[in-house]
């Protein structure tokens, strides 16, 4: 697991997945950014696609649901699905938080 | 002290790891969190959107001030919004499934078939709206989106642009008839004073409207 300290250092690669501007594809953009400012500022890129505009894109990450977040690196790949509105689920899911 | 075989502790790793996106899948669509899913197999994936996430679009489109219309290729109407009804003055439930040309013209029925049928992004015609009352209305049909064979149709009412030229006529004629009265009063001063301060406010007006249209024209061209 990447802790908090070894996650320091790190280039935070994340590519979000989403429905045009769909609400919850709206929601998930905007907790992102909140929680990468908080814990990952200046270390990361967030990369958005749109699945209405090229779904074929799915594939590449075998995206079921919208939104989903994948963290491309570090490494391993991680997929988080839903709006991130649960800031504590994020933050566990990224690995940037220990699971209790 | 037991051993256990790397490959079977990587691939339970691998299904534990698998177990927990499922899961987290299954909250997360369980929680109201997605609004999108991705079907199809492979590479030919589509999206389809669940209703909450067209809310807000559908209140704008119809609450926004032109007609909007989705029809099949052969005419009839899937959805149309209120100002759409409006328009014809008929209630808008009773619009659904009926076919698109029952509401034009009968001169421009031929055009409409054609244009749903070769719609294109960004093409348009322009047709007269048969009213239930028996008026008409020109409208312009603007294709907003053409999707799985069925085209999305904007409809902007046209009597509000023909107006800057009906102004101008109506005042070229009254420019006219101060003229001849201009004329006839050649004696009386006054008058002549009067009417060149009329001949003015009518020139200003007629300028005003020049500039209108040319704003208008700015915006896109007038067909």
């Amino acid at each position: 697991m990447i802790s908090a300290n070894s996650a320091s250092a790190e280039k935070w690669n994340l590519r979000l997945y989403t429905a045009g501007q769909s609400p919850k594809s709206l929601a998930a953009l905007a907790n992102l950014k909140r929680v990468c400012d908080e814990h990952l500022a200046g270390r990361y890129t967030i990369e958005v696609v749109d699945l209405l505009k090229n779904p074929r894109l799915a594939k590449d990450d075998q995206i079921v649901a919208i939104p989903t977040l994948v963290r491309k690196l570090p490494e391993p790949l991680r997929r988080l699905v839903g709006d991130l509105s649960d800031t504590e689920r994020t933050l566990v899911g990224l690995q940037l938080r220990p699971r209790s | 002290m037991e051993t256990v075989n790397p490959t079977l502790e990587n691939e339970l790793q691998h299904l534990r790891e698998r177990l927990q996106e499922a899961e987290e899948m299954h909250r997360a669509i369980s929680h109201g969190e997605v609004d999108a899913f991705v079907v199809g197999p492979g590479g030919n994936g589509r999206v389809l959107l669940l209703a909450n996430a067209y809310q807000r679009y559908r209140q704008l489109v119809e609450r926004m001030q032109q007609g909007a219309v989705t029809a099949t290729p052969d005419g009839q109407i899937l959805f149309a919004n209120q100002r759409f009804a409006d328009m014809l003055d008929v209630p808008l439930a009773q619009m659904y499934t009926a076919p698109l040309e029952s509401y034009v013209g009968l001169g421009d029925r031929a055009r409409l078939s054609r244009f749903l049928m070769l719609s294109a992004r960004d093409s348009r015609i322009e047709v007269e709206l048969a009213r239930r009352d028996g008026s008409s209305i020109p409208i312009r049909l603007s294709v907003a989106s053409f999707a799985d064979g069925y085209a999305t149709v904007l409809v902007t009412d046209l009597r509000p642009m023909q107006w800057p030229s009906l102004a101008v006529g109506a005042l070229d004629s009254i420019r006219t008839s101060v003229e001849k009265l201009n004329r006839s009063l050649a004696g009386d001063a006054a008058a002549r004073d009067t009417l060149r301060d009329i001949s003015e406010e009518i020139n200003g007006l007629a300028r005003m409207i020049d500039q209108m249209l040319d704003v208008e024209a700015m915006g896109g061209p007038r067909k």
